[in-house]
């Protein structure tokens, strides 16, 4: 269920946001402190979060405490599931 | 803060750290705070005005924590407790007017004991009536919000402070001919607002946690971060102040660590560049390209080294109470790009105006299918204009705050562009981007220190090197 949360989560940044869909980004790999996702970015992130799994991804979580790499965002959505 | 108000919070903490064990954490961060609401107000040439701005900061922070109460709760015994506990505060603020060994912690004698009495009731009658819940509907958390926007308003606009403050010198009998914008120098509002602003607009999402009314005012006038912030969330706040904690010889390393590296770059070379950094005043007198330029340097660097000296000073004092504020600097100067810049510098302020005007602002336009390189354009405009004004509602700073929003999106766009077509070395990209973005942050500092833009004009002209 992770995985497959992850895969759809790393499709849509290298596809979407980088334009390189044949990127891989490691489930560790730093996202916003790493300079990856920049803050417009984040909230297309966060819809597409909302629209593809069905959970609400608050404006004022969208910063590297709340999560910063595949792994946090996985959890955070399977625990709003 | 100064060197004798640092040094005073110090040997505080090691107090509590003596009598630590008999006296509850949270009790010596609420008494020191609120002690120090009073104790760090500037002095006012409006009467008395210098103790009513500091009860108004507690009594508004107590009142913003009454209409979060979550729906159908009362204040539990513990609030009751804190409010009386803080009532009392003040009035033993107050009545050191007639203690002369002990007078004063005000910057001037506290009122008199009728207009005290008076000024207390209604303050505290206010907050009173909406802990009762009599005003707690939902609709008071929305005009809680436009109040403390129209109190910012008024502070941060010079010709509306200035009306105020003759307003209130006509009411305390004094001549409102002499009344003067800075009359009205309320510590730390400026911070105050977002914080409070951030806890209503959570409560209005949901996401508040329960908090008691100490542990939110606190969260609100904590004094390490009253007067320059950083302005911290409360609900990672809370979570400090719950937690067990011992001054061990680890932390208070940490604290004093943290402690000299702001003492010596605010004090040391922050006051030293000082001396010859960018005002009004060389900057009508400066005539040549280099000095400019010299003039220019200072600024950048004296304004980064008192800031983030404060922000040093703020984060060890917190340390020494068990309370890790967040980091508000992260060597903005040796950034690659514009957008990096605003992630290392004053991070807390662009924090909490991301989570609250941009990401808000970008979800709706988004959501409305609008394209991609408009909502970046009014996002970022919108964001750093309100940065701008946040400073003050003035021309100059307007100005400052577009020319960072026309930057961000310019290096917005070409980040777009330039992804995977530049091959470029990583190091050059790297150093040349330092190059250009702090160049770039040091000429709208030109903006920001100036206030009358035909003297920021002036110095760009011969920063430019053209004629003065």
């Amino acid at each position: 269920m992770t995985q497959e949360i992850q895969n759809k989560l790393s499709a849509f940044i290298t596809g979407e946001i980088l334009k390189q869909p044949d990127r891989k980004l490691g489930p560790e790999e730093a996202l916003i402190s790493g300079g990856l996702i920049d803050s417009f970015s984040l909230v297309d992130l966060a819809l597409f979060v909302e629209e593809t799994f069905g959970v609400k991804v608050d404006d004022t979580e969208l910063n590297a405490q709340t999560f910063d790499n595949l792994n946090q965002l996985a959890a955070l959505i399977q625990s709003r599931q | 803060m100064t060197l004798i108000q640092i040094s005073t919070f110090v040997a505080l903490s090691l107090l509590a750290r003596v009598f630590g064990s008999r006296l509850p954490r949270r009790w010596t961060l609420l008494t020191i705070s609120v002690l120090a609401v009073f104790w760090l107000q500037p002095a006012s040439p409006i009467r008395n005005l210098d103790f009513w701005l500091p009860l108004l900061t507690i009594s508004i922070a107590a009142a913003a924590w009454a209409v979060t109460l979550p729906a159908g709760t009362r204040p539990a015994r513990r609030d009751g407790i804190a409010g009386f506990f803080v009532l009392g505060l003040a009035l033993a603020v107050a009545l050191t007017r007639y203690i002369p060994a002990l007078c004063c912690l005000t910057p001037s004698r506290p009122p008199e004991t009728l207009p005290l009495l008076l000024g207390m009731g209604i303050f505290f009658g206010v907050v009173w009536l909406v802990g009762r819940g009599f005003a707690r509907q939902p609709w008071t958390l929305h005009a809680r919000v436009l109040a403390v926007i129209f109190l910012f308003i008024i502070l941060k606009s010079e010709p509306l402070a200035q009306l105020t403050a003759a307003g209130l010198r006509g009411l305390m009998g004094q001549d409102p001919t002499l009344a003067q914008p800075t009359d009205l120098r309320w510590l730390g509002f400026s911070y105050l607002a977002f914080r409070l602003l951030h806890t209503l607009r959570d409560r209005l999402s949901g996401r508040l946690p329960a908090l008691y009314l100490d542990e939110f005012l606190t969260y609100a006038v904590f004094f390490p971060s009253l007067t320059a912030g950083p302005i911290d969330r409360v609900e990672r706040f809370q979570k400090d102040l719950q937690t067990e904690f011992q001054l061990d010889a680890i932390r208070f390393l940490e604290a004093g660590e943290r402690l000299a590296q702001g003492l010596f770059m605010k004090f040391v070379l922050g006051d030293a560049l000082a001396l010859f950094a960018l005002n009004p005043a060389n900057a009508a007198q400066v005539s040549t390209t280099g000095w400019a330029w010299l003039l220019l340097y200072a600024y950048a660097l004296r304004l980064f080294f008192d800031f983030a000296g404060y922000t040093h000073m703020a984060i060890g004092l917190g340390l020494l109470f068990g309370i890790r504020l967040p980091e508000n600097f992260n060597r903005p100067y040796l950034q690659p790009n514009l957008t990096a810049f605003w992630n290392g510098w004053h991070m807390t302020l662009t924090n909490w105006l991301r989570a609250y005007v941009f990401n808000p602002f970008t979800r709706a336009l988004r959501a409305r299918k609008w394209s991609i390189a408009p909502i970046i354009l009014l996002g970022q405009l919108l964001t750093m204009l309100l940065v701008g004004l946040w400073h003050g509602i003035t021309l100059n700073f307007a100005i400052w705050g577009l020319w960072h929003g026309l930057g961000l999106f310019t290096h917005n766009r070409w980040a777009d562009f330039a992804k995977g077509r530049l091959n470029v070395s990583p190091q050059l990209a790297a150093i040349s981007g330092a190059l250009l973005t702090f160049h770039f942050v040091a000429l709208g500092w030109v903006w920001f220190a100036l206030p009358d833009p035909g003297l920021a004009g002036r110095v760009l002209r011969l920063l430019a090197g053209g004629a003065p």
